[in-house]
């Protein structure tokens, strides 16, 4: 077991070193050597997948050499993060080392050699490598030539390009190790505060509105005696947003409307904290005489246009969120002294511009 | 196709090699030289193109032309350009689909995520985002409605031609395949269709039948292409048996989707040409008889969907015939076969015998609509042997007809006459304690004061035998024999082992019980097999 480990141990480093210019030193035995180790390796995938103790293990110590500065929770490093990565590390490797120019020709050559053996060798299966790789040469393509069916600003390809970001990110959050409560939270802040933060949102709010029965979409294999069930990975988001406020500020502020109601309408405790900013920022409107209309006090405040739009939009939602969005407009109509007439209260001009029909 | 490519790889090279050294000189000797292989590089050329046309269908042939191309000791700086330049090329062709965006790139990488690992994915998310998108659903309500423009999808359709074997695109073939727009002109690019039918003959793409009915309604010269194939398989130089023939039928989807009517009718069309080029055939005949049964069946599954009257089907046909051809024999108890068999002779040969051809055509239309439902044929002729009186002259005339449909009535008469005399030389023996091969044989003789049989006559009375023997008590013991003096040349085998065949398959459709009986057919005809492919 512990040759095992050491094993995994030297062929992470060597994967590490095969993305850098250091492999300009290798010759063609050394590729040969590597090619075995990640042979043996998958071997040991499909031996011991269902084997629990040992894969437990393996998996322990790929999760923490895999994070950034071994701190569970911390940002996961590319490379061999779970046992399910160990089924195809030989195509990491090559991959790695095809895509590397540092590599000298002859190593290089052998490397192809022993990838694409050519038309004389019968190819049995198309679960060697040279079937994996021209099957995964052959979907770059298609995906290539897919997107250009775009059109307008809405194209098929971001719709695409999210969800699977989105499948991503679930994936790596059911990694997260359960014993430590705080292990999916730690991760997400980490993610929040080093990636680009609007795709960030987006890609959550997708995330939130997957199916709840998605199976994982990533991996080509079954995995068996999955540890988490799909479903948790939304409801660590939640939680997380939940806790996080300026994360939730900028979540209801910086997204679509109509991507934000559709989430509110999936998930009631966001839609309950959702109301809670709105009506937070329609507090900060006062009534201007001379224009006729609400405005904010400072420039950052919420306009009444897209305070009303955002209502409009929960209004058309199903119920119960278009009746709780009502519900909660007519209780602050009521606490702040039921007017009828407009101008004095925002929530009576709200409810009033939302007409009655709706 | 491994072969080729072995052999356009190492010329690849060589014309590489040439093509280098007449840039270089140019002197009368490379001129000569040029000149003396141009038609040789025209053909490598042809060659050429024709892989690259294949490109993305046999990515590994240009996979390991670019391999070749790669030196692994470089000895100038010209062979060093051109390793770099080839090992461009295949980085550029291996590596999956990169995210242009520095966000999304930023965050899959983030997450420790290559695009070899999310490209699958992406690819499976884009296909059924534009297959629903295709089907005008919203997807999870977060997308605002849109309209894909006749332009695109048919953008679309071209785009897709060069991927239809990749499994992942399967989802969005379906959707193409069944989409049904507004406009009134065929939206879908014509070579999509030819690329999905060729790869679904081929097997190299699964689709359910809707969709392939889809493709076929829409494109004729596919349907055309799908049952021209299904006919090399059935019509090869072995014989197939019907029970073969049904699985090559029923794995085509033809039955099935002739249960639309324009699909039904074009099919049968080709089989009608078939019959008429082959001169009437046996194997088209049986897979005719094959194919309508398999396609009643479908028929009768799809019954609370699909309702289109007979009529539809048979255009040309008496309504009240095909009702009756359409009974099943399972339905009517034994003894009362005669009564739907001497029902449809009298419609029959009300309309042969018609001189003014009516609105039913003459009688080669009749006789090849008789010959769809071919069963009641093989029954007319078991009952004639199996029935103790007298056989009905309309049942006779059926037997007749069935077997020479173009007969003048006054040879007609003469071919009933002759099986009505065998028959009764037959009845008489069919209880004989004392039965041999050389009583059979005189019972079938023809006689010496008229005209030697017509060879469809003498096709008619074998049939006769063959029953005889199957159902006489006594049959058992003189079979062999019998059939070795009736069967003496591979031609007769051949006819005999059909007869066998079609008997078999027929007892099996109809859950005949007949237990001896079947047993001696099955022996008769593995014996037969056997010695046909001894000789």
């Amino acid at each position: 077991m512990e040759s095992l480990l050491q094993h995994l141990e030297r062929f992470s480093e060597l994967l590490a070193v095969s993305r850098t210019t250091h492999v300009s030193t290798w010759d063609p035995a050394t590729v040969r050597r590597a090619l075995q180790w990640a042979r043996y390796l998958r071997h040991v995938h499909s031996r011991f997948g269902r084997h629990v103790r040992i894969r437990t293990a393996l998996e322990r110590r790929l999760q923490k050499r895999g994070r950034q500065d071994g701190a569970p929770g911390s940002a996961p490093v590319p490379g061999l993060t779970n046992f399910q990565a160990l089924g195809r590390c030989d195509r990491l490797l090559s991959l790695r080392l095809l895509e590397n120019r540092a590599l000298g020709d002859a190593a290089y050559h052998y490397l192809l050699q022993q990838l694409f053996p050519g038309p004389g060798v019968p190819d049995a299966d198309e679960e060697t490598l040279q079937g994996s790789l021209v099957r995964l040469a052959r979907r770059g393509s298609a995906v290539h030539m897919l997107r250009f069916i775009g059109y307008g600003e809405n194209s098929v390809l971001e719709d695409a390009v999210l969800k699977t970001q989105a499948e991503l990110l679930l994936e790596r959050l059911r990694e997260v190790p359960k014993a430590e409560a705080e292990g999916p939270s730690r991760f997400l802040s980490t993610l929040w505060d080093r990636l680009p933060q609007n795709n960030f949102l987006k890609v959550i709010a997708v995330a939130l509105l997957l199916p709840p029965s998605s199976p994982r979409p990533q991996g080509e294999e079954l995995e068996l005696g999955t540890p988490k069930t799909p479903g948790e990975g939304g409801q660590e988001l939640i939680r997380w947003l939940l806790a996080k406020s300026d994360v939730m500020a900028a979540f209801c502020h910086n997204l679509p409307v109509g991507l934000l109601t559709s989430v509110a309408g999936r998930h009631p405790e966001l839609s309950r904290a959702y109301l809670g900013l709105l009506t937070d920022w329609g507090r900060h409107l006062r009534y201007d005489l001379e224009k006729g209309t609400w405005v904010g006090a400072e420039s950052q405040h919420v306009s009444w246009e897209e305070l009303y739009g955002r209502f409009q939009s929960l209004c058309q939602a199903p119920p119960p969120l278009k009746d709780e969005v009502l519900t909660a407009l007519e209780s602050c109509k009521a606490q702040d002294g039921d007017f009828q007439v407009p101008g004095l209260s925002i929530w009576t001009d709200l409810l009033l511009a939302l007409g009655s029909g709706s | 196709m491994a072969q080729d490519s072995v052999g356009f790889s190492s010329d690849y090279q060589f014309w590489l090699q040439k093509l280098s050294v007449w840039d270089q000189a140019s002197t009368l000797e490379t001129q000569q030289d040029t000149c003396l292989h141009l038609p040789r590089f025209q053909e490598f050329l042809r060659q050429m193109y024709e892989v690259l046309k294949e490109m993305m269908k046999a990515k590994k042939i240009l996979i390991w032309c670019l391999c070749c191309l790669i030196n692994k000791e470089p000895q100038n700086s010209e062979e060093s350009k051109l390793n770099s330049w080839t090992r461009g090329l295949l980085s550029h062709i291996l590596s999956a689909f990169r995210f242009d965006t520095k966000e999304v790139g930023l965050f899959t990488q983030g997450l420790g995520y290559a695009p070899a690992d999310y490209c699958p994915g992406l690819l499976k998310n884009m296909v059924l985002s534009l297959a629903s998108e295709l089907r005008e659903n919203h997807l999870n309500g977060f997308n605002t409605q849109r309209r894909m423009v006749p332009e695109k999808i048919r953008f679309l359709s071209r785009v897709c031609i060069p991927l239809v074997t990749l499994p992942d695109i399967e989802p969005l073939v379906e959707a193409l395949l069944t989409y049904h727009g507004y406009e009134p002109q065929e939206v879908l690019w014509p070579e999509f269709f030819d690329a999905v039918n060729e790869a679904f003959l081929l097997k190299k793409i699964s689709l359910p039948t809707s969709a392939v009915v889809c493709l076929w309604l829409r494109h004729l010269p596919s349907l055309e292409k799908a049952t021209l194939h299904l006919f090399d398989k059935l019509i090869s130089s072995e014989r197939n048996f019907l029970r073969r023939i049904e699985c090559f039928l029923k794995d085509s989807l033809l039955p099935e989707a002739a249960c639309h009517p324009a699909i039904f009718r074009i099919v049968d069309e080709m089989f009608r040409c078939a019959l008429l080029e082959t001169d009437g055939a046996p194997e088209v005949l049986a897979a005719i008889q094959v194919f309508t049964w398999c396609f009643v069946e479908a028929l009768e599954k799809k019954n609370k969907q699909l309702k289109f009257t007979f009529k539809t089907y048979f255009p040309y046909a008496s309504p009240s015939l095909i009702m009756v051809l359409l009974q099943h024999p399972k339905e009517i108890p034994q003894e009362l076969w005669h009564q739907p068999l001497k029902h449809i002779s009298e419609m029959l040969r009300e309309i042969v015998e018609d001189q003014t051809h009516g609105s039913y055509g003459g009688p080669f239309e009749c006789w090849f609509l008789f010959i769809h439902f071919g069963g009641w044929a093989d029954i007319v002729a078991e009952q004639l042997v199996m029935s103790e009186a007298e056989p009905p002259e309309a049942l006779l005339w059926l037997l007749a007809f069935s077997y020479s449909p173009r007969d003048r009535s006054l040879q007609r008469t003469q071919t009933m006459i002759e099986v009505k005399a065998v028959l009764g030389h037959l009845k008489k023996l069919f209880r004989s304690p004392t039965l041999s091969a050389k009583d059979l044989q005189a019972a079938a003789a023809e006689s010496r004061d008229r005209d030697p049989r017509p060879p469809l006559c003498q096709q008619l009375i074998r049939r006769l035998i063959l029953n005889f023997l199957l159902w006489a008590p006594g049959g058992h013991v003189i079979a062999r024999e019998v059939i070795t003096l009736m069967a003496p040349t591979d031609e007769l085998t051949y006819e005999m082992t059909g007869l066998l065949d079609q008997t078999l398959y027929r007892w099996d459709h109809l859950c005949m019980e007949a237990p001896r009986s079947r047993k001696l057919a099955r022996e008769l005809l593995a014996e037969l097999r056997s010695a046909g492919t001894a000789r």
